[in-house]
C-alpha cells in the first residue's frame, strides 16, 4: 500500500502532464464505454431470460412466424381454462411494427380490462388515475417507460405504429423489460385496429399455472386438446419461446463478449504503454528520487498507483458515459415482439470499474519492476 | 572514529570482457564538519567514490563506514532508508522534477519521514529562506535560472538536515557569478551550520572553498593539500545573514 502523503505526488505527475494523461484517459474511456455497452447488452439478455416467469405458459398458433401472425380464436380461452392445472387464461393480441430483430420495435399488447387489472397492473408502477384514463377511451394505451422515452411520447399524445393509431393515456414503469417496452391496449380495440378478419381472434393465450412445476404437463394437455382443431397450438414456457425467438440475437450477444475482452485488452495496452513510456522518460528522475532515499519498492508503488489512477479515471468516464447514453437512448433489442432492454446495471458498472482498476494495476506492474530494479548510478548517467 | 572511514575501498565494473577499476584500495578518513573537495581528471574515480560514500553504490571490496554504519553491507532498501536519513545529494545538472514546483521538489525527501503537513511546510519554508528563494516557491524549474535551480536542489538536499552533503560538480553547469553564489551558500552551510560537505569538482577555484582538497588519479589518492584559507575562499561574498541561529528545522 502507498502512504496517503504520496498520493498528491502521483496526482501531480498525472495532471501536470495533461497531454499524455489526457490521451491515456481518453483511450481508456473509449474502451470502457464500449465495454460498458457490451456488458450491459449481455447482462440485459441474461436478465431477460431469468425474468421469464416459470408459472406461466404461452399458447401460440403452431408454426406461427411471429406473435402477430399467430391467429387463434378467442373462444379457445374457455377450453384451455377447463384443462386441469390451468388457473387462469388471458387472451392477448400482439401487434408489432417489425417482427424481426430491431432496436425500435413498437409492440402493442391488447388485453381485456379485468386481465390487465388483475395480472399486469401489479407488475407496473402506475401514476394515480392512469387506469381510469385508460378505461375512459377505447383507443387508449398505457405506454411502458422505455418505449415512451425512445419515441418521446407523453400523456395526451397520439401516435401511430404497426398500422395502429393510439392515444397515450399514461406512461407506466416496470423493472421487467417485458412490460417496460410495450403499449397496453384494449383487446377489442386492437382486434379492430389491426384490420382484416381479426375480430374474435387473438395472437396468444397466457396461461397461469395452478401449481408451479406442472408446465410441461399442462402444455402438453393444451396442445393435445386443440390438436385436431383448425388452429392447432404450440404451448411452451415464456423462457422457451424467448430462447427460441432470440437465439440469433443471443448468438450475436455471446459473440460481443469477445469485443468486451478486446476492450479490456485495449485498456491494458494503453495504460501499460503510457506507463512504460513514462518510466523510460523518467529514468533520471526516478534515479534522483532513489538518491534522495526512495527505495525501489516505493518507486514501484508510485508507478503502479499512477497506472491505477489513469485507468480508474478513464474507466469512470467511459462507464459513466455508457450509463448515461444507454439510459438516454432507451435501447431495446426486440425480436418477435419480445424485448431485451439494454440497460446497464449498477452491479455491472461496479464490476466494470473494478476490472478497470485491476487492469490499471496489472498494466503498471512491469514498468514498476523496471523502475525499481534500475541501478541508481547507471540511471544518473542517462541524459 | 571519523564520520567517513574508507579502508582498501575498491570498486570494479565488468564491461563486456573487460574489468574496469575506477577505484582501487583507497584509504580515506573525513571528520564530521569537514569540507572536502575531490579533484582529478575524468575517469579518476571521483564520482564513483562520491556515490559509494553517498550510499547509492556498493564497494566491490574493502570497508566503508559512514556515520558509524557499514553502508556496503546494507540491503538496497536499508541503504535507501539510510540515505534518506543521512545524505543530501546535490547534482551537477540540478535534477529537479520538472512537473513539481520549487516547494514540491524540496518537499520530496520529507515525504519519506513521518511528518505532518505542517511540519513539512515549516521545514520547506526554512530551506527556501536559507537559499534565498522564498519568493520563488511556486515556480517550476523551467521558470528558474540555472543558479536558482541549483539553489532549489541545495534546499532539497539540506531540508532533512542530513549528516553529510555530497555535491557532484555543483557549479559545473553554471556561469562564474552563479557558481560563486552557490559556493558561498555551501560555505555558509559548512561554516554556520557545521555541515560535512564532500564535493567533486574539476575547477580549482571551486576546490579552493574546501578545507581540504584530495586528488585522485586512476582510482587512487595521489595528493592532498589544504588550500590557502580553506572555507574562506577568495572573493567569497559575505552578504547573507548568519543562518545558524535560524536552523530551527531540526533533525527529521
Amino acid at each position: 500500500m502507498l502512504r496517503m502523503r504520496f498520493l498528491p505526488l502521483v496526482v501531480k505527475q498525472i495532471v501536470r502532464q495533461p497531454v499524455r494523461a489526457g490521451l491515456a484517459v481518453a483511450g481508456v474511456a473509449v474502451a470502457m464505454f464500449l465495454f460498458g455497452g457490451v456488458s450491459a447488452l449481455q447482462s440485459s439478455a441474461d436478465a431477460a431470460m431469468e425474468a421469464a416467469d416459470p408459472n406461466w405458459l404461452i399458447v401460440y398458433r403452431k408454426d406461427r412466424y411471429c406473435p402477430s401472425t399467430s391467429r387463434l380464436p378467442e373462444s379457445y380461452a374457455d377450453r384451455i381454462a377447463r384443462i386441469p392445472g390451468a388457473a387462469r387464461v388471458v387472451p392477448v393480441r400482439i401487434a408489432v411494427n417489425n417482427c424481426r430483430a430491431g432496436l425500435d420495435v413498437v409492440t402493442f399488447r391488447g388485453v381485456r380490462e379485468r386481465d390487465f387489472v388483475d395480472e399486469f397492473a401489479p407488475r407496473l408502477t402506475l401514476a394515480p388515475g392512469a387506469v381510469d384514463a385508460w378505461r375512459s377511451r377505447s383507443d387508449a394505451v398505457l405506454v411502458g417507460e422505455t418505449l415512451a422515452r425512445r419515441r418521446r411520447l407523453n400523456v395526451g399524445d397520439r401516435f401511430n405504429a404497426a398500422g395502429v393509431t393510439a392515444y397515450v393515456a399514461g406512461v407506466v414503469r416496470s423493472d421487467e423489460p417485458e412490460h417496460d417496452n410495450v403499449a397496453y391496449a384494449h383487446l377489442p380495440f386492437l382486434q379492430f385496429a389491426t384490420g382484416g378478419r381479426s375480430g374474435g381472434y387473438v395472437t396468444q393465450f397466457n396461461v397461469r399455472l395452478a401449481r408451479p412445476g406442472t408446465g410441461e404437463t399442462v402444455a402438453a394437455a393444451i396442445d393435445a386438446e386443440l390438436a385436431a382443431d383448425a388452429e392447432p397450438t404450440q404451448t411452451r414456457s415464456p423462457q422457451a419461446f424467448l430462447l427460441a425467438a432470440a437465439d440469433d440475437v443471443m448468438q450475436i450477444v455471446r459473440f460481443t463478449r469477445w469485443f468486451g475482452w478486446g476492450c479490456l485488452a485495449a485498456v491494458l495496452g494503453l495504460v501499460g504503454n503510457a506507463l512504460a513510456l513514462s518510466v523510460r522518460e523518467r529514468v533520471r528522475h526516478h534515479a534522483v528520487l532513489m538518491a534522495l532515499g526512495y527505495d525501489g519498492r516505493l518507486l514501484a508503488r508510485l508507478v503502479v498507483a499512477e497506472g491505477l489512477m489513469l485507468s480508474a479515471a478513464g474507466g469512470l468516464v467511459g462507464l459513466a458515459t455508457a450509463q448515461g447514453v444507454l439510459r438516454y437512448a432507451s435501447l431495446a433489442v426486440s425480436v418477435e415482439g419480445n424485448s431485451i432492454a439494454v440497460l446497464p446495471t449498477v452491479a455491472g458498472m461496479i464490476g466494470g470499474f473494478g476490472l478497470t482498476v485491476a487492469i490499471g494495476v496489472a498494466a503498471g506492474l512491469w514498468p514498476a519492476v523496471q523502475a525499481a530494479r534500475r541501478e541508481i548510478a547507471d540511471a544518473l548517467r542517462v541524459v | 572514529m571519523a564520520l567517513i572511514e574508507c579502508r582498501r575501498l575498491t570498486r570494479t565494473y565488468a564491461k563486456g570482457a573487460l574489468t574496469i577499476t575506477p577505484l582501487e584500495e583507497l584509504d580515506l578518513d573525513i571528520e564530521a564538519g569537514e569540507f572536502v573537495a575531490l579533484m582529478g581528471p575524468s575517469g579518476s574515480g571521483k564520482t564513483t567514490l562520491l556515490n559509494l560514500i553517498a550510499g547509492i553504490d556498493r564497494p566491490t571490496s574493502g570497508t566503508l563506514h559512514v556515520a558509524g554504519v557499514e553502508t556496503g553491507s546494507l540491503s538496497r532498501s536499508k541503504r535507501a532508508a539510510w540515505r534518506a536519513a543521512h545524505v543530501g545529494y546535490i547534482f551537477q545538472l540540478y535534477n529537479l522534477i520538472p512537473t513539481l514546483t520549487a516547494y514540491e521538489n524540496i518537499e520530496l525527501p520529507l515525504l519519506l519521514h513521518p511528518l505532518t503537513r505542517r511540519e513539512r511546510h515549516r521545514k520547506v519554508a526554512f530551506a527556501l529562506e536559507l537559499v534565498g528563494l522564498a519568493d520563488r516557491h511556486d515556480h517550476y524549474p523551467r521558470q528558474l535560472s540555472g543558479g536558482q535551480e541549483q539553489r532549489v536542489a541545495i534546499a532539497r538536499a539540506i531540508v532533512t538536515d542530513p549528516t553529510l552533503l555530497v555535491a557532484d560538480e555543483p557549479t559545473g553547469d553554471l556561469d562564474a557569478a552563479a557558481a560563486d553564489s552557490i559556493m558561498t551558500l555551501l560555505s555558509r552551510l559548512h561554516v554556520e551550520l557545521g555541515k560535512t560537505i564532500l564535493l567533486v569538482t574539476h575547477d580549482p577555484q571551486t576546490a579552493a572553498w574546501a578545507d581540504r582538497v584530495l586528488h585522485l588519479d586512476k582510482g587512487r589518492l595521489v595528493a592532498r593539500h589544504v588550500p590557502a584559507g580553506g572555507a574562506a575562499p577568495p572573493g567569497a561574498s559575505a552578504d547573507a545573514a548568519p543562518v545558524a541561529s535560524r536552523a530551527a528545522g531540526g533533525r527529521t
